[in-house]
């Protein structure tokens, strides 16, 4: 096994952020395969061949239906047992906004494995009925998830935001609660001092308690609205001419998925 | 078996609903009680299958619950299915159909729809106008009254029609041209009639169409190759002065102008960029959100099909509409109110974009009256591509012709042809075949397996179906070759069409290759992967002495034409030029109170700040961006040029902005274009850009040309010319559409009205610059730092001018950009940037130094001082608006006086921790306002549009 994890980046008809996520987990120090689901399902490349699963932004299948919901039941009929085997071997998924949407479609998220019960959280309309593109800081919470603690990112980030289905939604405020006390919320939009906020614009799509970035129990799987790939450098900040974004807090979150398939 | 009806409720939010209320609040003032739900047919599956797609796939059960019933009451006026047209193609239905095979369910069809809900207290008139106005658009939509009985779109094959024209006379000809909608004049007609008595038969009714296609304005652009006649002296076409001015200024970086889909020039590492911006006006008229769309995706696919092809980094939109506030009264019968062509076109340009990951990132929404019979539509890509793919493919003997993409429908049958003609009243009736609802995750997919095949050196030639469909990208692929094709092999969305419209259709999201017969197989495999359809309709090259069109339908002969005829049979027009200034006072103006002439400034329609609509843009898709549309302490300063490091790991720049001024084209077309082009590069070089570096494109709109109109232009292109002259740079790509002209007829058929639109030319200027790091933005940085003027304003000219649009004033004196000494400016703006001594940059532009300071103080968060001498009136130094021109920060104004030296400046103040913004004139305090009532009046809040 070479010393560069392997990720494989899915490809699938309307995925569109495939490409700076390779580039993100390669400046990362891992290696990277685009793979078309196309292939997976033809049988000429296998899940199991990899260390990590990546799910980039973009509309599979044109959002139709619901965000996420198409890529989401093709891989849950298709690789269910695959991405069952994946995630109880230990190795990390990461699904970025339309990515996160088909994490949650497939039961991935929040419940760490894919199973015949219903799922148990959603990702819905924005509250504004609308598009949203902008940067928003994050609270990092204090999860059980492998990769995106407050140990390396520190208690409050900034990352970009761009998605009309963002709000995550479960059945009632005791599911909620449960996802604190399990540790599985790993982000939440947060106001200007830091504190979590449900109050547009920091909180752009009106998600309860701000959440918006989810582990499994595990800590290991995790979905998030914002890009982190849009943030790897300091230069992609809209105000590094102000001195702001010195930390790139995206590439802290590709290194610490790349160190831990290191030491898996 | 029978259609299943599944509606699926919101439990929680209801954004459809929330959406129609927000609009019905502000196109009508009601607040409305509405619900909504969605609505799945699915055609022949068992009642435990429905069940299954009811509860597994159209429901999320956390925020929907559903229910599986057939509608009762189909003539309740106050439940409203909004659905597809019979014919339409819903984009969603290929994800539904797959979908429920993921689950191994396999429908005959299935479709989906929204239906609304309205409370039984509002009146019928009310739900009525809501539905007419806002819901559903008659062109593609309809009210569904009744059960579907079956989903499947059938029909039977139409015959090849000869139609006899070698014997008819004048007006037989007529009849036939406007039966058939052709677009084609006496004259024309006239040489087709002659070509098929020569070669001794009748056209087939694809001939004619092909024909008409060919010679269309949209393809022939017959307007600027005319032979011109400026007031009565001979002129050289308008394109032949462009293209051989143009040339003058060809630098060993231009790789493609005037020849491709779009122009390219040679960036780093072996790369090379390119740009196109197009028009989608008349479509958009008819059907703003398919219009728009479809517009984005014409683009994308000019770009995709350059060279051997192309990645899309940039979309650009820019619109021209009416006024959001024009009374419902004044808007053209047919016509849609600004406010419902604003927000759709954004919803689709928005759609189409963010679904294809291109991040639209220059945006421009300008007002004015004239634009509310017929909208302007731009739409502009840039993209990337290997420099050794970036040259124009030609097939080759024996190359496959082969059709990649999307199914053929009856899809904008005459687009190219209703695209050269005046919409009027009618329009919406007579052509709404000229639109389609675009598929963005089609073109994606076609867009992924055309780059891969391309490294994998598989295509030889490649176009997109544009207008025209295969008849112009075949036709043209053929030309100098031949090529022979049958259609018959084009896969089809649904039976039912005549072989004539599966030449002609214009169903989106198609491409045209020329496949290396070896590597067909290899090229069909990476098709495959991304799930693209593609099909061999034929081969190029004909064994005839002459190329010839040979196009088949199964055994049937379709069209057999000679090239010769076809690229040189149409004869040169001649147009005569002949430009009236409009008769316009001079006002005379004078200020009482400045503090709510600068909010009223602020607030103009062409100042005030569209983030709201530039947010529902994925702008940050690619992760490209290193000069955003906004920064600043809030992040809500716009920057009006965008800067992309489309290498992720190298600092190569790609600077793109653009200038335009249509009201000033009213009163003057060559100052006015001298404008656009000042604007352009002044807002491309405030952000970082080397004039030196600069590739120009420039697009035309207008109203259809009579002599005034040619006049126009032929000024237009005068200034073009100047201005290329000036820059010593070149134009290398661009577009006209010269038919914005809207006309009201009554019954009787007279005309009662006509609306043209301003002129617009669209200057966009895009290059390159090697390090991005060199690069500003306009939001201020420092406090006390000192703000100079650069340039040299023309105070005299304040016609056209915000400030005199609020003021109601009229002046043909309108700004005079000094083209000796722009270039000079702009070389010293760029190399005062390069220095890294500029902390932030603006470009003068609408609502002058007033304007652009209170933004860059936006931006910063704090305020300005400003201060004037009595070298002129201050209303003029505060709000001229000459193009040309820059407001620079620097820390402190020795540094002005070093940087700026030899260049005409001035120390006009200094930025403020008091969030105010001050102005004195000779010690006298002019106004003092503060910031956060500026901002409030320049920001509207986020319920806009």
């Amino acid at each position: 096994m070479s010393l560069k994890p392997n990720i494989c980046v899915l490809q699938a008809p309307g995925i569109n952020c495939d490409e700076e996520t390779a580039f993100a987990f390669e400046s990362a120090g891992a290696q990277t395969e685009r793979v078309h689901i196309s292939q997976i399902l033809a049988g000429e490349r296998s899940l199991e061949d990899y260390q990590a699963l990546a799910l980039s932004g973009g509309f599979s299948y044109g959002d139709d239906i619901r965000a996420g919901k198409v890529l989401g039941l093709e891989l849950r009929a298709k690789q269910g047992d695959e991405l069952n085997r994946f995630v109880a071997a230990g190795k990390a998924v990461i699904g970025i906004c339309n990515g996160f949407q088909v994490l949650v479609e497939t039961g991935l998220l929040p419940d760490g494995h894919i199973s015949d019960r219903p799922k148990s959280a959603a990702l819905a309309h924005n509250h504004s009925g609308q598009f949203e593109c902008r940067w928003t800081n994050l609270a990092v919470g204090r999860s059980v998830c492998k990769f995106a603690g407050q140990e390396s990112l520190g208690p409050v980030i900034e990352l970009p935001n761009a998605h009309g289905e963002g709000r995550f939604v479960r059945k009632h405020r005791v599911a909620y609660g449960q996802l604190f006390t399990h540790g599985q919320v790993v982000f939440q939009y947060a106001d200007g001092n830091g504190r979590p906020t449900e109050e547009y614009p920091d909180n752009p799509n009106g998600s309860p308690g701000g959440i918006t970035g989810v582990t499994d129990p595990s800590g290991i799987i995790l979905g998030m609205m914002p890009h982190p790939e849009r943030f790897i450098d300091t230069m992609q900040h809209p105000n590094w001419r102000r001195g702001e974004g010195s930390r790139p807090f995206g590439a802290i979150i590709f290194k610490n998925i790349t160190q831990y398939l290191k030491k898996m | 078996m029978a259609i299943h009806e599944i509606r699926v409720f919101p439990k929680d939010e209801d954004s459809e609903a929330e959406a129609l209320r927000q609009q019905t609040r502000s196109t009508f003032g009601y607040d409305l009680d509405v619900s909504t739900a969605r609505v799945f047919y699915v055609e022949d599956v068992t009642d435990p299958e429905a069940e299954r797609l009811a509860t597994e796939l159209f429901t999320d059960p956390l925020t929907q619950s559903v229910r599986l019933a057939t509608r009762q009451h189909w003539q309740d006026s106050h439940t409203v299915e909004a659905a597809y047209k019979p014919g339409v193609m819903n984009p969603e239905r290929e994800s539904l159909e797959a979908a429920a095979g993921f689950l191994g369910i396999k429908p005959k069809a299935v479709d989906s729809a929204i239906e609304y809900h309205f409370a039984k207290s509002i009146p019928p008139e009310i739900v009525s106008k809501v539905v007419k106005g806002l819901l559903i658009n008659e062109t593609v939509q309809h009210v569904r009254r009744h059960r579907p009985e079956t989903l499947a779109i059938t029909g039977k094959e139409g015959p090849v029609e000869t139609i006899p024209i070698r014997d008819l006379g004048e007006k037989g000809l007529q009849s036939v041209a406007e039966k058939n909608n052709t677009f084609l004049d006496a004259a024309e007609q006239k040489i087709m009639q002659e070509y098929f008595r020569l070669i001794g038969r009748d056209p087939t009714d694809a001939e004619l169409h092909a024909i008409a296609a060919r010679w269309s304005e949209h393809c022939g652009h017959k307007t600027f190759n005319a032979k011109l006649f400026v007031n009565g002296q001979e002129k050289a076409p308008l394109f032949t002065r462009i293209k051989e001015t143009a040339h003058q200024y060809f630098d060993e970086d231009l790789l493609s102008a005037f020849e491709d889909n779009a122009g390219v020039f040679r960036f780093y590492d072996g790369q090379a960029i390119n740009l196109k911006l197009e028009t989608h006006n008349s479509p958009s008229a008819i059907e703003p959100y398919g219009g728009a769309m479809t517009g984005s995706g014409g683009v994308f696919r000019d770009i995709l099909g350059t060279g051997k092809g192309a990645r899309n980094i940039l979309s650009v939109d820019i619109r021209c509409l009416g006024p959001l506030n024009l009374p419902q009264d004044q808007i053209p019968p047919n016509c849609f109110h600004p406010i419902y062509m604003q927000r759709r076109t954004t919803d689709g340009i928005r759609d189409y974009g963010n679904r294809m990951g291109i991040p639209t990132a220059d945006v421009e929404l300008y007002y004015h009256p004239d634009f509310r019979g017929k909208p302007v539509i731009m739409v502009g890509a840039a993209g990337i591509l290997p420099e050794k793919y970036s040259q124009k493919g030609h097939p080759e003997y024996g190359d496959l012709v082969v059709a990649i993409g999307g199914r053929t429908g009856r899809d904008g049958i005459h687009g190219a042809t209703f695209s050269s003609g005046s919409m009027t009243a009618e329009t919406a009736t007579l052509h709404s075949g000229a639109v389609q609802i675009g598929n963005a995750i089609e073109e994606k997919r076609m867009s992924d397996a055309i780059l891969e095949a391309r490294d994998a050196d598989c295509i030889r030639a490649l176009t997109d179906c544009g207008a025209a469909g295969f008849s112009s990208a075949i036709g043209e692929m053929g030309e100098g070759i031949g090529v022979r094709v049958d259609i018959n092999r084009a896969p089809l969305k649904y039976q039912g069409l005549a072989p004539w419209e599966i030449w002609l259709s214009e169903s989106q999201e198609r491409m045209v290759a020329a496949i290396i017969p070896e590597k067909y197989e290899e090229f069909a495999a990476i098709c495959r992967k991304h799930g693209v359809e593609i099909a061999a309709l034929g081969t190029f090259g004909t064994p005839e002495a002459k190329p010839t069109l040979n196009v088949t339908y199964d055994s049937q002969q379709l069209i057999d034409l000679d090239y010769d005829f076809l690229e040189n049979g149409l004869a040169q027009r001649e147009m005569a030029a002949n430009w009236q200034a409009p008769a316009i006072s001079e006002s005379l103006v004078a200020i009482n109170d400045w503090s709510s002439l600068l909010k009223n400034v602020l607030a103009h329609s062409n100042i005030r700040s569209i983030e709201s609509t530039v947010r529902q843009y994925d702008h940050e898709v690619q992760a490209k961006m290193v000069v955003k549309p906004f920064t600043g302490v809030h992040q809500d300063m716009p920057n009006r040029a965008v800067v992309i490091r489309p290498l992720m790991d190298k600092p190569y720049g790609v600077v793109e902005a653009h200038g335009l001024n249509p009201v000033l084209n009213n009163i003057d077309p060559y100052k006015g274009s001298l404008w656009a082009i000042a604007e352009a590069m002044s807002k491309y070089v405030a952000v970082g850009g080397d004039p030196d570096k600069a590739y120009l494109s420039n697009n035309f709109v207008t109203a259809t040309p009579d002599e005034q109109v040619m006049g126009a232009l032929d000024k237009m292109v005068d200034a073009i010319e100047d201005g290329m002259h000036a820059l010593k740079r070149p134009v290398f790509t661009g577009k006209d559409s010269l038919s914005a002209r809207y006309i009201e007829k009554d019954e009787n058929g007279n005309v009662t009205d006509v609306i043209d639109v301003p002129p617009v030319l669209t200057i966009t200027a895009i290059g390159k610059i090697p390090d991005v790091a060199k690069t500003v933005t306009a939001d201020l940085k420092k406090l006390g730092s000192t703000l100079v003027l650069v340039g040299k304003p023309d105070y005299t000219g304040m016609g056209g001018s915000v400030f005199y649009d609020i003021a109601g004033a009229t002046s043909t004196r309108v700004p005079k950009v000094d083209i000796e000494q722009l270039p000079r400016t702009l070389r010293s703006m760029h190399k005062a940037i390069q220095s890294g001594e500029v902390l932030a940059c603006r470009a003068l532009g609408r609502g002058g130094l007033f304007t652009a300071v209170s933004e860059m103080a936006f931006g910063g968060d704090c305020g300005a001082q400003l201060s004037f001498d009595t070298n002129a009136d201050a209303d003029r130094q505060l709000l001229n608006e000459t193009a040309g021109c820059f407001v620079v920060e620097v820390v402190h104004s020795a540094e002005a006086d070093k940087l700026f030296a030899g260049t005409p400046y001035q120390i006009i103040g200094q930025s403020v921790p008091q969030k105010t913004i001050k102005a004195n004139r000779d010690g006298q305090e002019l106004f003092h306002e503060e910031l956060y009532e500026l901002k409030a009046a320049w920001k509207p809040g986020q319920e806009a549009v």
